[in-house]
């Protein structure tokens, strides 16, 4: 393990670690913007050059490896001052320094380094016309990436992103020297399946997304730790939010799972959760419907559970392991019900890890392995019909939307026979005959645990408070067993409810919820936004 | 001096077999095949020939950084890019004695163990790229090349492959990348293409010229080669003469010679009774040497004492009507059309420069003009950069800044102020075209 000196702190790397890297260890910030960590090293931007001890030239810290006994500088040397200022300057030479309408402000690498090479200055010597590229200005690449070259710093990452990870290749450089710009080939879309990765990448302003651009200000977003609804490849994300909107996903670093990449599908769920459920909906045999107040909702709910002789409940391998878990005690072990987890295939995902391997969805779920750590019974779409066929005088539904087959004409029908309770994030056409509805909060408002493809339990925070009305699945659930009488699952919190199930379930023995974010890893994206 | 690479040049059907072999043609490679590989790379490390591609690295030495062990093909690549302004040395030798490079590349590929040989040659040397195709044709006829080279068990392929026209395809990362059918960028160095070369290979990439000179070492002897010149700057030299003097043109001299006899015996002076102002010594990326340095030896080793390269040997010339603003400005012009666009210094600087120079032949020049060139040229050089493109258009530039400052300075006194822009700066204040009209 090289041991080497960087701006007078010692640090021990591991072997082949990039002065980059290394500097980010003893905690220095080197500038760079070609560099990515999970693309290919290029060296061409230029801004990270470093005074190495006994070598006449600078020397690039991204494509130099870590070495035993370097000594290297890089604040501390006025030579590399001396030549970042110049490549900043160069940056900014044809950059259209429109950083007011620029909606990459603020989490922009060309304004962050040029306020620490530059003294904030954003300055170049250059008084000659600026190039520009005419229609390329408000270009829409593909569904998702607009892009303004004017802005383009040619760092490549785009291009690379492209190429080494989605593998389609669709983004190239057109013509060469000074007037190059990205263009896909051909003028075909970029309809990459990753395509707004292009836009995570992108240092500056160039390429931005058409969801995003222009609603919020980067500055004012708050981030909160989450796992992507969309799959059972379990991405890690931030959810970006303010003032209880949700505006975007961005890929949280994780290098199991999703490195710092989300695919399109997954990025672009983050609207959904702007829908949380409706209010509590009692529908009475003639038709009329009332809100009534939390507390007598819950008592009511509790009456028609243990009045109902026959119940079937129909969970889904959408809900956290916590909400799974209060599910199947209160619901089967308690009141004796039927429960089953339908799941769906959907369509297939994939994603690539780290290291550089592609991870495969089984199913459309972020959790279904907690359904199956939990015991319960999976079901497929003709499990799901027979168990619907069965005779029962109460159905629950815990998240109409756990199977696409629930909102078909069939399903419909089957559950309009005797009552039915459900849940619902969604107004849902089961809503439209439900004895009863309530109203669940979305992801941005929950918080638990879900269990990913590859069996590893991770954790999402809430990012605010759940509007009037509509509560987290697993408060109902607490609610509910509190009314039952059964204290023990009556808690206060996801933790407390994790824990009971720690201490009760085999399979998830000996996890410990503080060490389940995965927000323990430092994420690039907090240091230089990279993801 | 009795000429070596040029022999063929005015011979009657010089370029056929025929001809070659009439003159002892491919007696090298037969000696080179009875040595064996590690004594073929020994006579060429004794001969001192350095590399006539423009850096002037020992031939011989380069050789030896390919690894000996490595398992699986190699490649000899013979650089025939020829792009330089003011290099037309290498298309003189296809030109006349094509078999010539071809028995270069044969010793060359022996000695290193390569099996597969490339001629990378600019797409606008048509002509050359067909003399070649024809010269290999009969090369393999005879049995010259194949599976058998002159029926010693060894086997080597050659194969011709044209370049689409960028300067930057000469240098030889970025060469390998066009060989590979991919955008011609340059590769960070390390590794250097003697360990991975051509499609992740040990490639060994060497100039038409310095291939051409192996033949001789090893019927004549590097002794004999390594007489010629001096010592560390060996062997005959071919310098493409272009500019104001009276016979312009490619002669093959001794290193060494004075930058005096080359213009003023050799090429008969300047044209037209004028006086001399300026030469590039070694192509357009040479820094520049002024009239009174004239007596600089044209050698690597003496031209970069005096501060510049001898590169390629193109010796462009420059008689005093020569504007020096617009030849710094000329020169811009070529290294920012060729820039492939990956580093931010050259990509940046050297459409900077073209777009100061113009200002100034325009007659609008600034007081602190001549000041900011230094500047781009300075941060755009010595290691800023991914390959010496960067330096290529830094180093003359600057040169002729220091050298002929007073020019810059009259022009920019006589200066008028720049109109107002037509084009405005800022994107959005202009129309918008294509998007959301
Ligand atoms: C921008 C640039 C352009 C070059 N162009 C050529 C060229 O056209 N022909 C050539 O032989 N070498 C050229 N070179 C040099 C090659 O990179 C390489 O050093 C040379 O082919 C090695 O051959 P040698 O060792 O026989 O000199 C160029 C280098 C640079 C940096
Ligand atoms: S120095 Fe210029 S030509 Fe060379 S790699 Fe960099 S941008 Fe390309
Ligand atoms: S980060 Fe090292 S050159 Fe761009």
């Amino acid at each position: 393990m090289p041991k080497l000196t960087i701006d007078g702190r010692e640090v021990e790397v591991a072997q082949g670690t990039n002065l980059i890297e290394a500097a980010r260890l003893a905690g220095i910030a080197i500038p760079y913007f070609c560099y990515h960590p999970y693309l290919s090293v290029v060296g061409q931007c230029r801004i990270c050059l470093v005074e190495i001890e006994g070598q006449p030239r600078l020397a690039i810290a991204c494509a130099t490896p870590a070495a035993d006994g370097m000594v290297v500088r890089s604040q501390t040397s006025s030579r590399v001052r001396e030549a970042r200022e110049a490549v900043m300057e160069f940056l900014l030479a044809n950059h259209p320094l429109d950083c007011p309408v620029c909606d990459q402000a603020g989490e922009c690498l060309l304004q962050d380094h040029s306020m620490d090479e530059q003294g904030g200055q954003f300055s170049t010597h250059m008084v000659e016309t600026r190039r520009t590229f005419p229609g390329l200005e408000r270009r829409l690449l593909g569904p998702h990436v607009v892009q303004n070259q004017n802005r383009c710093i040619h760092c490549s990452r785009c291009i690379r992103f492209t190429q080494e990870i989605s593998e389609t290749s669709q983004l190239t450089y057109v013509s060469r020297g000074n007037h190059a710009y990205i263009d896909t080939f051909d003028g075909r879309p970029f309809d990459d399946p990753f395509s707004a990765c292009a836009a995570d990448v992108c240092p500056v302003g160039a390429l931005t997304l058409r969801e995003f651009r222009f609603r919020k200000r980067a500055w004012k977003l708050r981030s909160t730790p989450s796992i992507c609804p969309g799959c059972s490849i379990g991405c890690n994300l931030w959810i970006d939010h303010h003032e209880r909107i949700v505006y975007r996903f961005t890929p949280r670093e994780n290098p199991k799972i999703n490195a710092t990449w989300l695919c399109d599908y997954g990025r672009f769920l983050a609207e959904s959760l702007n829908a949380h459920g409706p209010a509590p909906t009692f529908r009475d045999e003639d038709g009329s419907s009332s809100s009534p107040p939390l507390e007598e909702t819950v008592r009511a709910l509790a009456l028609e559970l243990k009045a109902a002789r026959t119940l079937r409940v129909v969970a889904s391998a959408n809900l956290s392991n916590e909400e799974l878990f209060l599910a199947r005690e209160i619901f089967a072990g308690y009141l004796h019900g039927e429960l089953v987890t339908p799941v769906w295939p959907g369509e297939p995902r994939r994603m690539k890890n780290g290291h550089g391997v592609w991870l495969a969805s089984s199913d459309a779920h972020p959790n279904a392995n907690g359904a199956r750590r939990l015991g319960l019974d999976i079901v497929d779409e003709s499990g799901l019909a027979r168990f619907l066929y069965g005779a029962a005088d109460l159905t629950v539904l815990l998240d109409p939307l756990a199977h696409p087959y629930l909102a078909g004409e069939e399903a419909l029908q089957l559950l309009r026979v005797g009552h039915t309770l459900v849940f619902s994030q969604r107004q849902h056409a089961v809503c439209e005959f439900a004895r009863w509805t309530m109203g669940v909060a979305s992801l941005a408002c929950n918080e638990g645990t879900f269990t990913s493809g590859a069996d590893q339990v991770q954790r999402f925070q809430a990012a605010f408070a759940p509007p009037r009305g509509a509560l987290p699945l697993w408060q109902w659930f607490t609610l509910l067993a509190r009314e039952l009488g059964l204290a023990r699952l009556a808690v206060a919190t996801p933790r407390d409810v994790f824990q009971l199930m720690v201490s009760q379930e085999r399979s998830f023995a000996g996890l410990a919820w503080e060490e389940l974010g995965g927000f323990d890893t430092d994420s690039y994206r907090e240091h230089q936004h990279v993801g | 001096m009795e000429p070596t690479l040029l022999k063929a040049r005015g011979l009657e059907g010089s370029r056929t077999l025929a001809s070659y072999l009439s003159r002892g043609g491919y007696e090298g490679l037969r000696r080179a095949l009875a040595l064996g590989p590690q004594e073929v790379t020994k006579s060429v490390i004794d001969s001192e020939l350095r590399g006539r591609g423009g850096a002037g690295f020992p031939t011989g030495r380069k050789w030896t950084f390919v690894p000996k062990d490595h398992p699986g093909p190699r490649y000899l690549v013979c650089n025939a890019d020829e792009s330089e302004p003011g290099t037309f040395k290498d298309r003189e030798i296809i030109e006349h004695d094509p078999h010539l490079v071809i028995e270069g590349i044969a010793i060359a590929s022996f000695a290193i163990g390569a099996h597969t040989a490339y001629i990378y040659i600019r797409g606008e040397f048509v002509r050359w790229a067909n003399l070649l195709e024809q010269a290999l044709g009969e090369a393999r006829r005879e049995k010259i090349l194949g599976a058998d080279v002159l029926g010693s068990g060894y086997s080597l392929d050659i194969w011709v492959h044209r370049g689409a026209g960028a300067y930057i395809c000469g240098e030889e990362t970025s060469l390998l990348e066009s060989l590979e059918g991919k955008r011609g960028f340059p590769r960070l160095k390390p590794p250097f293409p003697a360990v991975v070369g051509a499609f992740g290979k040990p490639t060994v990439v060497n100039n038409v010229e310095t291939l051409a000179c192996l033949p001789s070492i090893l019927t004549r002897g590097p002794a004999w080669f390594a007489s010629i010149g001096r010592p560390r700057n060996t062997g005959p030299k071919l310098f493409s003469v272009s500019g104001h003097v009276v016979r312009p043109g490619v002669y093959e001299l001794p290193l060494g010679v004075t930058f005096r006899e080359i213009i003023f015996e050799h090429c008969g002076g300047i044209r037209a009774g004028r006086k001399l102002k300026a030469f590039f010594p070694g192509g357009s990326s040479a820094p520049v040497l002024t009239a009174a340095e004239v007596d600089t030896k044209a050698d690597f080793d003496a031209c970069a004492e005096a501060g510049t390269m001898l590169g390629s040997g193109g010796v462009i010339v420059l008689d005093e009507t020569v504007d020096m603003v617009e030849a710094a400005a000329n020169l811009a012009h070529f290294y920012a059309h060729e820039s492939c666009g990956q580093c931010t210094p050259c990509r940046e600087g050297s459409d900077w420069l073209v777009d100061i120079l113009h200002r100034i032949l325009a007659g609008h020049g600034r007081a602190e003009d001549p000041d900011t060139i230094l500047r781009i040229c300075r941060f755009a050089s010595q290691g800023m950069t991914i390959c010496p493109l960067g330096d290529a258009f830094s180093l003359p530039i600057s040169s002729i800044v220091s050298k002929f400052r007073d020019e810059f300075e009259r022009r920019i006194a006589a200066a008028t102020p720049a109109p107002p822009r037509k084009h405005p700066v800022l994107p959005w204040a202009g129309p918008r075209p294509g998007f959301g009209r």
